[in-house]
């Protein structure tokens, strides 16, 4: 095909993205921009701002909000803020495993949900996986007793915080920017993150011991400005959810890939992976569980849905 | 026109026209971002998207250092801290030529390496020495030269407020990392200094008549400890583990607080103007800097970095001549324009062209703040250099001939800094702060 | 109009220092909670955030009703003193412009937006922190008018000017 991309007609969609170029989630966005491109004949061109250049997750909201910009992928506790039911998708132990996640992003039950921010100024058009959060730290972690006075940083969440007490330690709310020297100086003991984080900030280095607690899987979620979106024609709209759909898939193909070339590295670099029995885990978390599904008739309904997408 | 060729015209065009009227250089850089990023935005998006900025500008909990340390170094001016530091630094500089002018430079590097101001350092210092000065026969010229030529260290010795600016604006920069970097440039610094204080004393046979005893020597080290001891409480804690850097300056403005009320030199009556002031100083430096992350955003909305970046590889690509470039021009900067402000504009462009020449940021960000620290005593616009000619009580154009030799060896040390990683990245190495 | 600018002001230096006494105190506090106690807490350090912010943005207006904010001057003070009152004014003028632009207008529109969502660690509206930036900005309106009417009135008509810091 000719270059359609220099025709007025074509919108330009501005994509703010807080991860690197090297994140799998940035290879599934370029295919699908390509794609996008592609099937709807140069109409939609995509730019993704990678590294958080224009602002973190919460200003790209805003952005996005505002049509400033027009996409953004941002972590699900972010859209928590404007609809509290968001906090099912992100509770801790509700999805089994990576598959599990997928049936639920894939399947439709999240619809409902996703179509209530529409009054924000913004669509929710679907959910990547982030894959598990476990915690690291210099030892092993096989049961709640050895997290004990054990300081280990999560977001700034109170949510987080309460989650990491519950499992056993102490939560400590930091900036990411500050971790690496604040667990080497011994500030913390350690983090919780997924496979591909722990390598990308060479946290091996300085908490060798990754334990599979498996205790989050928070999606990040893919979002648009609801005027760019209503104003697509419906043959559009039908090709992006599809195109959406596609791309969620290839994205947890990639992120299962990412997950083994990160975990070579770190092994390489002295690192352990521990395998851990999570009931315990799952026993001292319920109460937040419950707080969260008690919370609303909503928030009920959805986690009964997806419960009942697990094998 | 390329869209953001047109956008970075209408920026640098009325930049400088602002900057040049007398237009606050917070406004000025705010005026000229909004304007150009009217060129790419509606209105209401435009006005949102700036109000955003300022706000997400200034949010960060690394930026709260900053309060904390200018409100330490207020306390410490008042508090009777400074003098005990100069006269400590007494006993260390009075065997060479000008020996009162290299206790000026070793309080101004012990002064600047607790407050993490240059400007602080030379008011206070440079005042309370420049009558001892005086009185042994030193010509103002000279004993201010070496007072302005010798504040900025307090700017590279950590804490240093533009390094914790630079930490910010480079992304995950560890400001620990390069607290410690700041060490051996700044320590180069000032021994440059010393050496042409001693050659252009000895030429003009500026001999010590001081003795001390031995019991009075001792006696003015103990009554210095308590005051040095913050540099170990500050910088031990932090390697320790105890507190992040941030945090360190909280516990700083403590214990200088606690040290002047036992000395009795602060009255708790003292103490709403000393926040005042400290809380006028933070507003200026911070709002400056929530306006700037306007001006960044608008160029990575445009991608003009990378434009510049292409241009300036477009006229060579051999790394020496880059970083020759790059230093050549941030030392025109630092002519005309305060560090925090010039850190805030350059970084964003010129950090990743350093990058990809495989330079550490941390070695960057010490080579930018050692650019800018020259800017700080050169005119038209220097900061370190005004107030040192205020508390010096003279004429820019007097001490300006003064300090050509300065500006030379201190140009000198910037070279080695520029293509001698090891100089910055050594010890954050060494203290295992980065690989 | 003087009046009402020394009742501000006065305000101002109030909250000011208030703010700079609470932050160092929670900062502190923050250090001794996590590592006297091990209990570190999820609220010191967003909240001494929002603070400063809030101390940034009224310390600045404070600053622009002393006209104290850093400025480059050398070339202005080249000028004849018509024309230097002239460049005063106009700046001025163009600070009003920038704050009732930005502050004011975007400030209270991105603040409406924020009125719906919460902290995550502190669960009040993002939006009551945001409206510093529309109210900071009035303030700074009313101080620039201030100004105007000084320059023009005291300074302009008596025509002479007194010795101006070289750098403010
Ligand atoms: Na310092
Ligand atoms: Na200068």
């Amino acid at each position: 095909s000719g270059k359609k991309s220099d025709e007025p007609k074509s919108k330009l969609l501005k994509l703010a993205f807080n991860q690197s170029e090297n994140h799998p989630q940035y290879k599934a966005l370029k295919e699908f921009g390509e794609a996008l491109e592609k099937e709807t004949n140069g109409e939609y061109t995509l730019e993704i701002s990678p590294n958080a250049l224009l602002g973190d997750q919460r200003a790209a909201t805003e952005l996005v909000q505002n049509g400033v910009i027009q996409m953004a992928v941002v972590a699900n506790p972010v859209v928590e803020n404007f609809n509290k039911d968001f906090a099912v998708i992100g509770l801790p132990y509700i999805y089994d495993n990576l598959e599990h996640q997928k049936e639920v992003f894939i399947s439709g039950a999240l619809d409902d949900l996703f179509g209530s921010v529409k009054g924000s100024g913004f669509e929710v058009l679907g959910a990547f996986t982030a894959g598990s959060r476990n915690i690291y730290t210099n030892k092993p972690v096989e049961k709640p007793a050895d997290l004990s006075g054990y300081k280990i940083r999560v977001m700034q969440s109170d949510t987080m915080k309460k989650m990491v007490d519950y499992m056993g330690g102490v939560g400590t709310p930091m900036a990411q920017s500050e971790v690496y020297t604040a667990v080497q100086q011994g500030v913390l003991e350690g983090g919780e993150n997924n496979e591909v984080t722990y390598v990308d900030l060479k946290h091996y280095e300085i908490a060798p011991y990754f334990s599979y607690t498996n205790h989050l899987m928070v999606p990040d979620l893919i979002i648009m400005n609801n005027s760019t979106y209503d104003e697509m024609s419906d043959e559009n709209k039908v090709i992006l959810k599809n195109l959406i759909k596609e791309t969620i898939n290839k994205e947890f193909i990639a992120w299962n890939e990412n997950v083994e070339a990160a975990k070579k590295i770190a092994k390489e670099n002295g690192a352990t992976f521990v395998d851990v029995s999570i009931k315990p885990f799952q026993e001292r978390v319920k109460p937040l569980q419950q707080s969260v599904i008690d919370s609303s008739e909503n928030s009920k309904i959805l986690y009964d849905a997806i419960r009942d997408l697990s094998k | 026109m390329d869209l953001a060729v047109q956008t970075g015209m209408i920026m640098f065009t009325s930049l400088p026209i602002l900057l040049l009227i007398g237009v606050p250089i917070s406004i000025s850089i705010g005026f000229s971002s909004a304007l150009s990023m009217l060129m790419v935005l509606p209105l209401d998006g435009a006005m949102v998207t700036s109000a955003q900025r300022l706000f997400i500008g200034t949010n960060s909990f690394s930026l709260l250092a900053i309060p904390f340390f200018i409100l330490a170094g207020n306390i410490m001016n008042r508090g009777g801290i400074a003098i005990r530091l100069i006269n400590c630094s007494k006993l260390i500089g009075r065997r060479l030529p000008g020996s009162l002018a290299q206790s000026n430079i070793v309080a101004n590097m012990l002064f600047g390496a607790i407050s993490g101001s240059g400007v602080a350092a030379a008011a206070a210092v440079g005042g309370t020495i420049a009558p001892l000065q005086e009185a042994e026969g030193y010509k103002p010229e000279f004993s201010s030269a070496v007072n302005i030529a010798s504040a900025p260290t307090g700017m590279l010795i950590p804490p240093s407020n533009t390094l914790i600016v630079y930490s910010t604006v480079a992304g995950s920069v560890s400001i620990s990392a390069l607290f410690i970097a700041g060490y051996i440039p700044g320590i180069l610094w000032g021994l440059g200094v010393m050496v042409i204080a001693a050659i252009m004393a000895k030429k003009e046979n500026y001999i010590s008549t001081e003795k001390t005893t031995l019991a009075q020597n001792i006696r003015t080290i103990l009554d210095a400890i308590p005051s040095l001891l913050l540099i170990v409480i500050v910088i031990g804690g932090i390697l320790k583990g105890v507190f992040t850097a941030t945090e360190g300056s909280a516990i700083a403005v403590v214990y200088c607080l606690m040290l002047s009320l036992i000395y009795k030199e602060i009255k708790l009556k003292d103490l709403p103007k000393i926040l005042m002031c400290s809380a006028e100083m933070t507003s200026i430096v911070i709002f400056m800097i929530g306006v700037s992350s306007m001006m960044s955003w608008v160029m990575a909305f445009t991608n003009i970095p990378q434009k510049i970046s292409i241009l300036l590889l477009g006229i060579t690509d051999n790394r020496i001549i880059i970083l020759l470039i790059m230093n050549l021009l941030m030392l025109i900067i630092g002519t005309f324009m305060d560090p925090t402000p010039a850190v805030l504009i350059f970084t964003p462009i010129f950090l990743p062209i350093a990058e990809n020449f495989g330079m550490n940021p941390i070695q960057f960000g010490i080579m930018i703040v050692f650019n800018l620290c020259i800017g700080t005593i050169t005119p038209p616009v220097g900061p370190i250099l005004f107030t040192g000619c205020k508390v010096g009580g003279i004429s820019i154009e007097r001490v300006f001939k003064r300090l050509l030799p300065f500006y030379v060896v201190t140009t000198l040390i910037l070279l080695l800094v520029t293509f001698f990683p090891a100089l910055s990245i050594a010890l954050p190495k060494m203290f295992g702060l980065i690989k | 109009m003087n009046k009402i600018k020394l009742i501000l002001d006065k305000l101002i230096q109030l909250f000011c220092i208030s703010l700079m006494v609470l932050m160092t105190v929670l900062v502190s506090w923050q250090v001794f909670t996590r590592y006297i106690f091990n209990k570190p807490s999820a609220m010191t350090e967003q909240l001494s955030q929002y603070l400063f912010v809030w101390l940034v943005l009224y310390g600045a207006a404070y600053v622009f009703g002393q006209r104290d904010h850093m400025k480059i001057v050398f070339v202005k003070e080249k000028l004849p003193f018509k024309f230097e009152i002239m460049a005063d004014i106009i700046q001025e003028i163009l600070i009003t412009i920038f704050t009732l632009g930005i502050m004011v207008y975007g400030g209270q529109l991105s603040t409406m937006k924020q009125m719906g969502q919460l902290d995550a660690s502190l669960q009040i509206p993002i939006g009551v922190v945001y409206s510093a930036i529309p109210i900071s900005g009035i303030f700074i309106i009313f101080y620039a008018l201030c100004n105007i009417r000084e320059l023009y009135f005291i300074k302009y008509k008596k025509s002479k000017l007194g010795e101006d810091k070289l750098w403010t």
